[in-house]
């Protein structure tokens, strides 16, 4: 507890209230236009408005699931894909040319495809996502198993372990530690694809909920969304953390 | 020689299954078009113009909010870096903000700019910054001490001190956060035209794909493949050949 | 002077016994380079061979071939009267670097679990099993324990562990205590001695100190430089059980020393250039 109340948190808190103070001043003083940037006070009764009355609940669930449908579509396709590259080196002569050429397409210009195949739907928000999302967790898996040290392969043979023993007990848990990482910044990739797709093509969610109060000028709500967002984010990066934490616990174990 | 055949395979697959599939009819044209008239569409965008336009304007953008996150980035990572105290008071809100997707701004970015060059670059400077200062906070602190010392005892101001040593010195780690950054910027300026702004490449592609002109689509699609992919090999060449003429000691 | 080489068939005392390992003619290369280039070696049922030979001599790519790793070019290994194709759990082989050959996200006793598992050994059983094992090597306090939270040792230790769990009829170990410190090094030798002696698994030991060769070996084979070759083999006639004090400050000891000390130091200097121009 005595760690948290350091002089530097204390400061650090400091800085950000004096900040929200001024933006408060300005505001007050109409030095700043009010549609633009409303008082940090109305944005937070807004927010709480919001909150209380349930409106807030909805598009951030359903922000939330999108971005983790897609995101755990795309982590299953990656990690196969990952294993078949990182493992074979005919798989990966096949299939490299192919996913070089593809990568370096923003996520976002599929959506117009997406949207010509699967139209305005939630099956659309979710191809997106999953598309976009695949390239960190696919270079990652790519990684963690063309990496598994040369004795390990050399012990699973020894022992006699076929192929599907060998990915399984050996190259699998090998290669965990990279693809934590790369899900999690698949993750955050994840919750930007499922925000601009919504905004795209009005399916309800935060992304539009932020892009309808523009419309509207309804710049409160729109901090009340962006703040929602943020903590979502936050939250979906924490939980990966407390995965990581947990399935390599014995990283953290060193003498 | 046998690493491109194999390679080529699934490429050129692909193309002949598709051509003829929709020649033969098991395909229907509706969404998908065909090789060639992808092809012949892309071939009439280059003719007159639009393609390479749009191009230059998606660039532009993208390439001012580059520069405006890369000043931004460097001397607020600068600063932090070379300042704990800063550091440990500024850091907390920075990274308060850092979760919210660039994109999540762009309505706001609309109030305040509306249409235009200022709403994208807005955006894509807000995206673009956070690896820059990331990088440039660490390759700060990683100067070597010594180096500062001597800034001390020649009593250079502050921005003397920056300017001669603090930057040179880390300039080598600042470089691959601006080639992340490079890469982020592309990306970020297609999506906000893709969204948002009617300008560039993006709005282009959604334009193709509501007037239902399927084949320039796809050679619109192609050609970001080709231009993401030209960028991210110069930005590697950018990378092997930066090592300066001096090296770390 | 002309390197020395000992017809090694010959010295064998000729009798009805098998030998557990029979190396004909075996030569290895990688690309157009020989690395190794006619070796003949038989080794006895339950005996501990040491190898010894300069950096770069091929000492571990013998093993890895026998081991069934590596792939030769010429000539055959038989073990156990059948040529050897491709690696087996008889052959277990312990590597030099053993933060590499551990699974770092099993426990101590996941690591050992590992070699019952591909033995088809029930679950049930496996505790047993393990739990003998490192009660033998010492490991049972660090029995939950992950090998990241090993010393060097230890984690040397638990390799051998999950190796004896293969139930192996043939040991090689690769320099297995090179990375250690003398003490460690020390306790492990006799750790190993006492193992080979309960076992009486045929066991093949690389390593590049003399004194460790001739203090664990019942024979010791020299491999001369790239392309290596078998210059000599030295049986060590000292008693068993060998101990740290006594064994090594024997006459014996030293005058075996000298021998190999002086062939190695051949071996090794300017004149070796004069064998083929290789080297």
């Amino acid at each position: 507890m005595r760690r948290l109340f350091n002089p530097m948190n204390l400061a650090a808190l400091g800085f950000a209230l004096l900040l929200l103070m001024a933006w408060q001043l300005l505001a007050d003083a109409h030095l700043i236009s009010p549609i633009f940037f409303p008082s940090p006070l109305r944005s937070l009764a807004v927010l709480q408005h919001r909150l209380a009355d349930g409106s807030l609940w909805l598009p951030l669930a359903a922000t939330g699931l999108r971005m983790t449908i897609g995101w755990l579509l795309a982590s299953a396709i990656g990690v196969v894909l990952g294993a078949a590259i990182g493992s074979s080196r005919f798989a990966r002569d096949l299939l490299d040319p192919t996913l070089e050429f593809i990568r370096p397409l923003p996520a976002s210009a599929v959506i117009p495809v997406a949207i010509l195949f699967l139209g305005l739907s939630n099956a659309m928000s979710v191809t997106v996502i999953a598309f976009g999302a695949i390239w960190p967790v696919l270079l990652a898996s790519v990684h963690g198993f063309s990496s598994v040290p040369p004795e390990l392969a050399n012990v699973s043979q020894v022992l006699g372990f076929g192929r599907a023993d060998f990915l399984r007990k050996v190259a699998f848990p090998s290669a965990l530690p990279d693809i934590v990482a790369g899900l999690r910044v698949s993750l955050a990739i994840a919750l930007i694809l499922a925000v601009v797709t919504e905004m795209q093509s009005s399916l309800p969610g935060l992304g539009w909920d932020i892009f309808s109060a523009q419309r509207f000028y309804r710049s409160a709500d729109l901090y009340a969304g962006l703040v929602i967002l943020a903590l979502l984010g936050f939250a979906a990066n924490h939980l990966i953390l407390l995965l990581e934490w947990r399935v390599l616990r014995w990283r953290n174990l060193r003498t | 020689m046998r690493r491109y055949l194999v390679g080529a395979m699934i490429p050129v697959a692909f193309l002949i299954g598709w051509e003829a599939s929709t020649r033969t009819g098991l395909l229907t044209l509706e969404s998908l078009s065909r090789p060639s008239d992808i092809l012949m569409a892309g071939y009439a965008a280059l003719r007159d113009g639009s393609l390479l336009l749009a191009t230059m304007q998606t660039c532009e953008t993208a390439l001012l909010g580059l520069a405006i996150a890369a000043i931004a980035g460097i001397v607020i990572g600068a600063v932090l870096g070379l300042s704990s105290t800063a550091e440990r008071i500024i850091g907390p809100t920075i990274e308060a903000l850092r979760p919210i997707p660039a994109i999540a701004f762009m309505p706001l970015a609309l109030m305040m700019f509306g249409f235009g060059v200022g709403l994208e670059a807005s955006i894509v400077a807000y995206a673009c910054v956070w690896p820059i200062l990331i990088v440039t906070i660490a390759a700060v602190r990683a100067v070597e001490g010594r180096l500062l010392d001597v800034a001390a005892v020649l009593e250079l101001p502050v921005w003397k001190k920056m300017a001669k040593i603090v930057l040179p010195a880390a300039f080598a780690r600042i470089n691959v956060g601006l080639r992340i950054a490079a890469a982020i910027s592309l990306v970020v300026a297609v999506t906000v035209e893709i969204v948002l702004n009617p300008r560039g490449l993006g709005y282009r592609l959604i334009l193709a794909e509501q007037s239902l002109e399927i084949g320039l689509m796809w050679a619109q699609l192609v050609w970001l493949c080709l231009l993401g992919y030209v960028l991210n090999l110069l930005l590697s060449r950018l990378g092997r050949g930066s090592t300066p003429v001096w090296r770390p000691l | 002077m002309q390197p020395l080489r000992k017809d090694l068939a010959a010295a064998r005392p000729i009798g009805a016994e098998v030998p557990a390992l029979s190396i004909r003619n075996l030569a290895v290369r990688f690309g157009a380079r020989a690395i190794l280039d006619a070796i003949d070696l038989d080794v006895r049922e339950g005996e501990f061979l040491c190898i010894v030979g300069s950096s770069g001599s091929g000492k571990t790519t013998l093993l890895r071939v026998l081991a069934g790793l590596a792939s030769l070019a010429e000539g055959k290994v038989l073990f156990e009267g059948a040529e050897i194709s491709g690696p087996s759990r008889d052959r277990a082989i312990i590597f030099q670097d053993y933060s590499k050959a551990l699974l770092p996200w099993r426990t101590v006793r996941g690591n050992v679990a590992l070699s019952l598992e591909a033995r088809n050994v029930p679950a049930k059983e496996q505790d047993a099993i393990i739990d003998a094992l490192l009660a033998k090597m010492g490991l049972s306090p660090s029995r939950t324990q992950f090998p990241g939270q090993l010393s060097g040792g230890m984690q040397q230790r638990v390799q051998i562990a999950r190796c004896l769990a293969q139930d192996p009829k043939l040991l090689l170990m690769d320099e297995p205590f090179g990375a250690l410190d003398a003490m460690t090094r020390q306790t492990l030798q006799d750790e190993i001695l006492q193992l080979a002696a309960e076992k009486q698994i045929t066991t093949i030991f690389i390593t590049h100190d003399l004194e460790e060769a001739i203090y664990l070996g019942d024979r010791v084979v020299v491999l001369g430089r790239s392309p290596a070759t078998v210059v000599e083999s030295v049986e060590i006639e000292l008693p068993r059980p060998r101990n740290q004090l006594t064994t090594r400050e024997d006459g014996r000891f030293l005058a075996y020393r000298h021998r190999l000390f002086e062939l190695l130091a051949h071996e090794c200097g300017p004149q070796s250039l004069q064998r083929g121009g290789q080297g």
